[in-house]
């Protein structure tokens, strides 16, 4: 690596600028050299493409007139050579307008280097911007969530947390996560760095509580219990505050803020929050709600022949639920047809026909959220009653499942 | 310096009786003629380079022979031929020869009626000369237009250093029925690791060249820096040919890029493709622009290479969009450079609605076939189900959040006997994939509704999708 007058450690990446001592003889030039670095003006790392991180630094480079050779190498890190871009930006001095142009770029064997032959108008200064890829230097998002006591909204914040294994530190340097606010922040060696990206205040929050076989099971089969996970659901729309972007993936911790203003916030779980388009609904899982009991009952099955081996499969689907909640909630009864018909006569691998029988005591299903074969219904139930007593909800999913063979 | 590796001899031996007394002694005195011009012409289809290289060889008159060596590079030696650039008449190769404890030499016998000078031209193939374009993107920050540049990088790893060459590369694919690495029989590895200490002395020498070089006048006036050189286009046959203006000079294990195609303002459209064999499970984001004239392109055919595509950010920046390997496009032909997707457009296929019809029942060890689902035929204990039709009715929705509308096509292709129905005015790209087009506003939502209706059992009675107009409900 050249020498330096700077007594700090070097840097892994460098740029070094032969100076070309015209008058010595030549047959010392392969010992004697005199090299400038030129050092960053300017970096930014922007990480608006999800699989890599692109870094820009900008370096004022002396140039004498004609061709010069501009030296790039790097030691340790991991630079795709083939993604190095070169640019003249503009002359530092802009009154020596040099016209700068990269001659060819040559690349020695076996070293992480490149040497661009640059020719230059005249002697003078050249503000030049370097681009390239750099590997582990990386991004995470992840997302801090304070429910109101009243979990009726949460102030969110988001965080991108920066990881710079790249062997490389850099000073001031920007920072651009391709949505939210640009960053100008000194990033170390091994250094993990958290920011703020967002804060969203007040955003509505839906809390859920689902049940349904196929995806979340029975917390006890023999009794026909179902498991009831909780969920809070926030929508990415500007009518709930969000809306400005797609959410990333990231963890999501939540608490919970205390009765009054002073009292701390209580940690109530954590869940991956999946990447979330504008319009869409992230939903996260809080765990699973006890006090709220569903049982299931396949109560009828039966086959009505239509002609030869076709027939119809009447089921009747039963479920009895308790709230024993102080508040009355509204609980999601979700019923995967196929699930279901795999119970009652096993799967044919046919997508499944069906239509509503006259049993069917639920409200009508979810459009936006039910499929062909996935269906949605609300149940709302009443709180306990002052005795601590449930009031016991029976509802029936009545189907015809046709044209079966 | 990197010292020639491979050379000529004249062996300057009394020529009493045949070559084989000569090179029998163990004593020689010989001269070695220098290069005076070589050129490489190399082919990116194949690891394969013509050297075409003249030196000038006095000869004395009676038998002349010559020794032509290559040790340690990746000529292939059955292609080496000489021939006489003057006094060709009165030249001749009365034989060759290749000796057998002697690996990669030979001896070739000159008849002279002269005594002086003449240019000799010796050509041969080698390998481990390669060339490869490569493409750099950069699209102005509203996405119009494109700059475009293209290079080509020499890579030398043949083993031998053409100092001065002139350099051709040719673009297109040609035929060999065997390699020339394996006809030198030397593999690359070992060529690679030949001399590392005399490869990396490259740096000094660059230098020292440039020391060497006459110093610009103190008081010129500030004029074009250096030009690029040029990088001439011309085809031939099948191929095209990119001659290098001037000379190059490429060390061993080094490689050296050079603008192939000045930077161009390049107009583009964006198309956002579903293509699942193409491009996979996703709605994908294309630059799509034509190497023509209209697109300030259209000089040459653009060579197989890598793409790499950024954008001006709007903050005095660039965003890295993607890379990708492009195949050789000729002039006229399109250039779609596949950003992938874009998380600002949602692409949701939806599947609303499963119905069967037209079910056909066998009365079982019969030839009678009944229709079973309009209610008309009786229950038949000993009937199978043999026929039917699968309904499907989907949505096709797309959310548009960006800032611009957008242009979206689809393609889906389906196996078996298939009616697609809907009122798309889609059209049949194969005679099993439909094709649609359509369009989002910006912060516009777009729904396609189609059915597809799969004829199984004996109602299957092609393969291939036929288009049916069809209003159906949202």
């Amino acid at each position: 690596m050249p020498s330096s007058f700077k007594t700090v450690r070097l840097p892994h990446i460098l740029v070094a600028l032969l100076l070309l001592l015209m008058q010595l003889p030549a047959t010392t030039m392969a010992r004697i050299k005199l090299i400038t670095l030129p050092v960053r003006e300017r970096v930014e790392i922007q990480l608006d493409n999800a699989t890599a991180t692109l870094v820009e630094e900008e370096r004022i480079v002396p140039l004498v007139k004609g061709e010069n050779q501009v030296d790039f190498s790097w030691a340790n890190t991991q630079i795709d050579p083939e993604t190095i871009v070169f640019r003249v930006i503009a002359p530092a001095d802009a009154k020596n307008q040099l016209d700068v142009r990269v001659l060819s770029v040559s690349y020695p064997p076996n070293e992480a280097a490149l040497v661009w032959s640059v020719g230059s108008s005249d002697s003078g200064s050249a503000r030049v911007r370097i681009s390239y890829l750099l590997g582990n230097l990386g991004k995470s998002f992840n997302y801090r969530a304070v429910a109101s006591n009243d979990e009726s909204t949460l102030n969110l914040s988001q965080y991108m947390r920066l990881q710079n294994f790249a062997n490389e530190e850099f000073g001031n340097t920007g920072l651009y996560a391709g949505f939210g606010k640009e960053f100008l922040k000194p990033i170390g060696l091994n250094e993990t760095k958290e920011m703020l990206v967002g804060r969203f205040p007040q955003v509505p929050v839906r809390k859920t509580y689902t049940c349904d076989p196929q995806e979340f099971g029975y917390i006890d089969q023999p009794q026909n219990k179902l498991r009831v996970p909780m969920h809070y659901v926030l929508k990415n729309d500007k009518a709930d505050k969000l809306g400005a972007a797609p959410l990333p993936y990231g963890k999501v911790r939540i608490f919970i803020a205390g009765r009054e203003k002073e009292q701390s916030t209580t940690f109530l779980g954590e869940d991956w929050g999946k990447f979330t388009p504008i319009d869409d609904e992230m939903k996260l899982y809080l765990g699973v709600a006890q006090d709220i009991v569903v049982k299931r009952i396949i109560e009828k099955n039966e086959n009505h022949r239509v002609a030869g081996n076709l027939s119809n499969q009447e089921v009747v689907v039963k479920f009895e639920i308790e709230n024993f909640k102080e508040q009355a909630v509204t609980l999601d009864v979700t019923e995967g047809l196929r699930f279901l018909r795999n119970e009652v006569r096993g799967d044919s691998g046919r997508d499944v026909e069906w239509e509503l029988g006259k049993l069917t005591t639920l409200d009508a299903a979810d459009a936006d959220k039910s499929t062909f074969d996935r269906l949605v219904f609300h149940v709302k139930l009443p709180a306990r009653d002052k005795q601590g007593k449930a009031e016991k909800v029976v509802r029936k999913l009545h189907l015809i499942l046709k044209n079966e063979w | 310096m990197l010292r020639l590796r491979h050379t000529i001899f004249c062996v300057l031996l009394p020529m009493v009786g045949s070559l084989r007394t000569a090179t029998a002694r163990n004593v020689d005195l010989s001269t070695v003629p220098r290069r005076n011009t070589v050129q490489l012409t190399i082919y990116n289809s194949e690891d394969l380079t013509l050297v075409r290289e003249t030196r000038i060889v006095t000869f004395r008159k009676g038998n002349n022979p010559l020794q032509f060596s290559w040790a340690n590079t990746l000529i292939d030696p059955t292609s080496v031929e000489l021939r006489f650039l003057t006094s060709a008449e009165k030249l001749e190769v009365l034989d060759t020869t290749f000796p057998h404890d002697k690996p990669q030499m030979l001896y070739w016998n000159i008849g002279s009626e002269i005594d002086g000078e003449a240019t000799v031209e010796i050509t041969y193939f080698t390998s481990g000369i390669t060339w490869a374009a490569d493409y750099l993107c950069v699209a102005d920050k509203a996405e119009k237009q494109l700059g475009f540049e293209g290079f080509v990088r020499v890579t030398n790893n043949s083993g031998e250093e053409y100092e001065n060459a002139q350099v051709r590369l040719v673009v297109g694919t040609i035929n060999l029925v065997e390699k020339i690495a394996q006809l030198a029989k030397l593999p690359e590895s070992e060529v690679l690791n030949l001399r590392k200490n005399q490869l990396l002395s490259y740096r000094e020498q660059v230098v020292k060249e440039a020391a060497t070089a006459p110093a610009p006048a103190a008081d010129a006036p500030a004029t074009q820096p250096p030009a690029e050189k040029k990088i001439i286009k011309e085809g031939l046959s099948e191929y095209f040919i990119y001659t290098i203006e001037g000379t190059e000079t490429i060390p061993n294990g080094w490689s050296k890029r050079m603008r192939s195609l000045e930077g161009q303002t390049v107009p583009f459209k964006i198309q956002y493709r579903y293509r699942p064999q193409q491009y996979g499970e996703q709605l994908v984001r294309l630059y799509l622009l034509t190497n023509d004239k209209d697109s300030k392109l259209g000089t040459s055919p653009l060579p197989d290479g890598m793409v790499r595509v950024f954008r001006d950010n709007g903050r005095n920046g660039l965003s890295f969009l993607t890379a990708q390997p492009t195949k050789y496009i000729p002039i006229g032909d399109k250039i779609e450079l596949n950003l992938g997707p874009d998380p600002e457009v949602v692409f949701e296929l939806i599947k609303r609605r499963a119905f069967r019809d037209d079910i056909w029942e066998q009365v079982n060890g019969a030839n009678i076939f009944r229709r079973v689902d309009d209610g008309a035929a009786k229950v038949e204990v000993n009937a199978t189900v043999v026929g039917w039709n699968d309904h499907e009715v989907f949505d096709q929705r797309i959310r548009n959040y960006s800032a611009n509308p957008i242009d979206v096509e689809i393609r889906r292709t389906f196996s078996g006997h298939i009616t697609f129905r809907s009122a798309l005015k889609p059209v049949l790209h194969d005679f099993q994939t439909v094709e649609l087009h359509t369009t989002a506003d910006a912060g516009g939502k777009a729904v396609l509704i189609y059915e597809l209706v799969s004829h199984q059992g004996r109602n299957s009675r092609q393969n291939n999708v036929t288009l049916e107009d069809a209003e159906l409900k949202p």
